[in-house]
This record gives C-alpha cells, structure tokens and sequence, in this order.
C-alpha cells in the first residue's frame, strides 16, 4: 500500500468522523469557509445529460437546472465548456480523452448523465469526475414520476455539494412568502430557486410574515381573522389545518420560534404598546420579555436559542437590540443610521441582517456582527428592502424589494452579489422566509 | 510499524462504516404529488461509465449513502381550501364602506416617520367628534396605514401608533374610547399605489370607518 493511498484513507477517516458528527449534534462547528473572500471556488464542468423524457424536461433543462444549482452554491465556479473547446451534450461521458481536456482547462469535477424512462416514471443517472483523483468517484440514479424531474437533479446537486463541502445543499429548500391575490394577502410556498409556487391559504383577506418551524412542518405567521382582530396561526403545509397559537388583544405580530421548536417568541399590543412575549408551546406558559412604553417587536433567535435580536423604537427610532431568550441583558445593537429594523440572525451566528435606512432615506440591507464591531451595506440603489431571510447555509438572504418598482422577491449572496429574482408576474410579493433544512 | 498503521486505518474504516451502516440502505423520498421517487446508489462509475477502474474494497459511494440527509423527505404542500371567512370578510368590507361613506366622516394624514396629530388633523376630528357624539349609537374604528417605506413590521407598529393617536385626541373632544375600536393594517392596504410623495402623503393617514350594525 503507497503512501498515497494511507493518506486518503486518514481523509477517509475524518470525513466519516464528520459525518457522524453531523448526524450526532445536527449541526458541524467548523464549516468550509464559502464566505471568506480568499476562498477558491472549486472550478466544475456540466457536460451535460444524453437521451430525454416524454415529458417537457429536456436534457437542456436539467443540465441548466443543475449548472444554476451549483452556481448558486458559491462552491463551484460553473465554467463554459463550448468556450473551451470542450465538446458537450451527444458525449457518453467517460470518455478519457475528455476528462483529460477538462483537466488541462483546470476543471476540477466534470458532471455528466442520462435520462430515460421506465415504465412510467423518470429515470436520471448522474455521475461526477474528479480530476484530483482521476476518477469515476460518484454515479446516482434517482427515479420518479415527470413531475419531480426538477427535484430530482436538486438532490443530485445536493449530492455534489455534500460531496465537496460535508455540509447539506440547500436546492431542495422552500421559501415561505406573500402573494396578493384577488385583492387579498396569501401565503405561498415556492422552491428556493423560486419554480412551483403553491398557494397556502384562501382566507381572502390579510396573512403576513409568516415563518417557518424548525421541522419545516409549519409556518406560522399573522391572520386578520376579522376586521377588527389578528391572531398567530400556525398551518401544517401538508395537510392544510390550521390552528390559532396567539389571540390576544391589539396586535399580535412577527412570530419566530426558537431554535428547538418549544418557544414562541411574538410581539403583541395587548398591553397598550407592542411588546415581546415568549410562549412555551408545550405547557402554554406565556411569559413577558419586554416592558417599556415603547414599541418592540420582530424577534430574531440566535442559533444557539440563547439570545434574540430584535427592532425596538425606545430610543426614538427603530434600532436593533439584543437580549437573553429570558429578556435579560437588553442592549442596543445598532447605533448607524436612525432606522434599523427587520433584524435575521445568520445561521452561523456571525451576522444579523436587518433593514437600514441610508443618509439618502434609501430602504436597504445591512449586515451587523453581534458584537457591533462589524457593519456593511450590502445592498443599493432604488427601491425599499424589506424582510430579509437567511439561507439555511449562511451563504444567501432572500428579501422582498420594490427595486423594479413592484415588490417581488430577490435572493442575493450574503456579501450582495449575484442579485437573482424569483418572482415573475403577480401584483405584490413580501415577506419571505427560508426554510430550514 | 507502517503496515501496522494501515490496517489501523482500514480497520478504522470498516469500523465507522459498519455503525453508520444502517443509514446505508436504499432511500425513498415522498414527492410532491404522493407519489414515490426513489434513489439508489449506482456502482462506483456505473455501469456504463467505461472510464472508471475497478471498485476498491471500501469506495466514497458508501460515504455519500451515509450523509445526514432529512428523514421525512420533501417539503409537502397540501392543496389549499378556500376558507369560510373569505365570503364573510368581503361582505363585511362592503357594508363597512357603505356606512362609512354615507357618514361623510373625515380622514387625518400624518407626516414622515411621526404620529403626531397636526393642526389640519385638528380641524378634521373635532368635525368628526361632533358627528360622533350627535350618533351616540354609532361604533366606530380608526385604521392606521402607512405608506411603502420602512419595514412592513414597524409600520404596523407604526400604524397603530397613528390610531391611537387619533383615538386618544378624539376622547380628549368627549367621545368615549369605548365606542372606538383601533386596526393597524401598516402598508398592507394602501390608498394609492404610485411610489411619489403625493401617494405616500395619501397612505399616512388616519382612517375612520363606521361600523355597521
């Protein structure tokens, strides 16, 4: 046995310990650092998939689905095989020669497959070169019926940046937002990439900012139940049903649960002015975090359920505040700007994004570090921000923006490049919500 | 000593492989329209994949079967149901207009940011209290809007700032807060739809509503 080969084996050894690691806690500690400006994307090459379905995803299609997948994941740079000089398409692939190419061209992984049918259903084979170890290293086959066709190449791009980072792909989450329809608010659910919107609710009047459990099962979210009154709903996206989780007098806004699941953490106006209650959802104690004639409102948890963000006027204007998930030790965030609000904790702790007002009354996104030290604007230009969402890799936020004029939802990366639109058409989009993995 | 440190590995290996083993089998996942997508694993370079070498006792496809993927699959979204209230929601604003707009009552606007009650707001309740008080049986609310700019949450907060606020001047001129219900609906249910100050400026506004019987 070669040297080399031991070697491999240790690197064996500790991605398996990582992966149990992440099966065990849930979550790793140390993640590949995507977002650190010296990083160096993995440079890939989609040759493309052979063969076609009866159906309406052509080859062309899947293979664009999957390059956009693996673009968005800030992991790989998608590269041009035509410009290259490397043929793609009508290839079976494991053709030596190409790999050889590809390597030349410093294209690290080449991806390739094939469709067909079987009997009823889809079937797509992908498979993943890796130049480092001159070899065929991956090959899945997903079956399904023509309607998954999109999921299907999700999870085969889920599978690639597994593959090269340990940390699950972020292609087969949802985002949760609001929809105008026939004069009313509704919630809807789309993919990340913002294909197959599916209307949640028909109440035909105002549902707002929902979000969603941590189990991905519910979303939670502001209803006006009559002309006069809100509650806190919560609807299992499943099945439909629906339960009242707040009905308290005034206003009751902006749920988020804790990181677990068990809290609620809501603003209400019961008390005159909207302060922050926590609901234990197990025993229905509901417990009172804040208390000054001030508005405070929209909570955000720290990943680590601990602390929250939240926007509070009690200065004045709205500024962004931290406290203990008990109420203890409240103090001021933000102090750039006289209006900051909106906050969303990252996924890593490392940022909380909110909404800042800029000198020329501009509403944009704004990233802050919990300790204050750290602050950039990240996003500019016309329009009003608004609600921003965090991936749950930590790489994107996703936002609503009347930046064409109508508001529509924009996802972007964390540092505010690559600005993509995801909703087309409609009247009004707002409030979106990435869902956990 | 060298061998001695492979074998420790490969047995390391097969070890973890062995305890994260039943995560290994074929995977089945729930596609949106209930009906099944399946996955399997095909063998390291597939069958048709001419380029790959021989398997190695122990491959990578075993470490990618491993991953801690989520048991319960997809996200699932049933088929919405209109609801009940829809129907009842519309008839309830028709006849809220209705009534609203055979009183003749007036609105009162706000400046940027603020919640104070100004002069021209003045004038136009204590024209409103007098009708008010001369129809003690009427029920009233006061909703407040706001215009696009800033959050959709603080203008909620915002909005219920301004109708309080033209509640607690409209108790001031004797009518009781009883009769006066208060809906903060922030920038969800603007008057006017154009992004100019004379939009906005329409969209900051206390709005009074009568309430049908």
């Amino acid at each position: 046995m070669s040297l080399m080969r031991v070697v491999v084996f240790i690197a064996y050894l500790a991605l398996c310990a990582a992966l149990v690691g992440i099966m065990e806690s849930g979550a790793a500690d140390v993640f590949l650092e995507a977002t650190r400006p010296d990083f160096q994307k993995i440079p890939i090459g989609v040759l493309g998939f052979q063969g076609k379905t009866a159906v309406d995803s052509s080859a062309g299609q899947v293979a664009d689905i999957l390059k956009a997948d693996l673009r968005r994941s800030q992991i790989f740079s998608v590269a041009d095989l035509p410009k290259l000089g490397i043929k793609v398409n009508d290839v079976d692939g494991a053709e030596k020669a190409l790999f050889k190419q590809a390597t030349e061209n410093g294209i690290s992984v080449l991806v390739w497959g094939k469709l067909g049918v079987k009997d009823a259903d889809v079937v797509l084979d992908g498979f993943v070169y890796d130049g480092g170890e001159d070899e065929v290293v991956a090959g899945k086959r997903y079956v399904g019926p023509s309607s998954v066709v999109r999921l299907m190449v999700h999870r085969l791009a889920d599978e690639i940046v597994f593959r090269y980072t340990g940390e699950p792909g972020i292609a087969r989450t949802k985002i949760a937002y609001v929809s105008e329809q026939a004069g009313a608010r509704e919630l809807y659910v789309m993919d990340y990439d913002g294909h197959g919107p599916r209307q949640v609710t028909a109440d035909g009047f105002l549902n707002l900012m929902p979000r969603w459990s941590p189990d991905r099962r519910f979303l939670v979210f502001t209803v006006y139940r009559s002309r006069l009154t809100q509650d806190i709903d919560l609807i299992e996206l499943a099945t439909g049903k629906r339960m009242t989780l707040v009905s308290l007098g005034g206003l009751n806004i902006t749920p988020a649960f804790s990181p677990d699941g068990n809290d609620l953490v809501f603003a209400t106006s019961q008390d005159g002015n909207s302060e922050l209650y926590k609901l234990d959802t197990r025993t229905k104690v509901l417990q009172r975090l804040t208390n000054n004639s001030a508005g405070d409102l929209s909570p955000s948890w720290s990943p680590t359920g601990r602390e929250m963000a939240f926007t509070s006027d009690r200065g004045g204007g709205p500024q962004i505040y931290l406290m203990g998930a008990d109420g203890s030790n409240v103090r001021r965030l933000t102090f750039e700007g006289d209006y900051n609000a909106a906050p969303a904790w990252s996924p890593r702790g490392t940022w909380i994004a909110h909404v800042c007002r800029t000198q020329k009354r501009e509403y944009k996104l704004c990233l802050i570090s919990p300790d204050g030290q750290q602050n950039r604007q990240i996003t500019t230009g016309p329009g009003v921000d608004d609600s921003p969402s965090w991936s749950p890799d930590g790489r994107h936020l996703v936002f609503s923006s009347t930046l064409e004029g109508k508001s529509h939802i924009y996802m972007i990366n964390w540092d505010g490049t690559e600005l993509e639109r995801l909703t087309s058409g409609g009247i009004h989009h707002s409030s979106p919500s990435w869902s956990p993995l | 000593m060298y061998t001695r440190c492979v074998t420790a590995c490969l047995m390391g290996v097969v070890g973890l492989m062995l305890f994260i083993g039943p995560a290994c089998s074929k995977k089945e996942i729930q596609a949106t329209s209930g009906s099944k997508s399946s996955e399997q694993a095909m063998a390291k370079g597939g069958g048709q994949a001419a380029g790959a070498r021989p398997e190695p006792g122990i491959s990578e496809q075993d470490l990618l079967k491993s991953r801690a993927d989520n048991p319960s699959g997809e996200i699932k979204v049933a088929k919405v149901q209109p609801s009940d209230a829809t129907g009842r929601l519309a008839e309830d604003m028709r006849r809220e207009q209705a009534a609203t707009a055979a009183a003749g009552l007036k609105d009162v606007y706000f400046a940027y940011d603020s919640w104070n009650i100004t002069e021209q707001a003045r004038q136009a309740l204590s024209a409103d209290a007098e009708w008010i008080k001369a129809n003690p049986t009427i029920l009233l609310k006061i909703e407040g809007h706001c215009d696009e700019r800033g959050t959709q949450a603080y203008n909620l907060v915002l909005g219920e700032k301004r109708a309080k606020a033209v509640r607690n001047y409209l108790a001031e001129l004797g009518v009781g807060s009883s009769r006066l219900a208060v809906v903060s609906y922030g920038k969800e249910r603007p008057f006017c739809q154009e992004h100019d100050e004379s939009c906005y400026q329409q969209n900051r506004r206390g709005h009074i509503v009568v309430r049908p019987k």
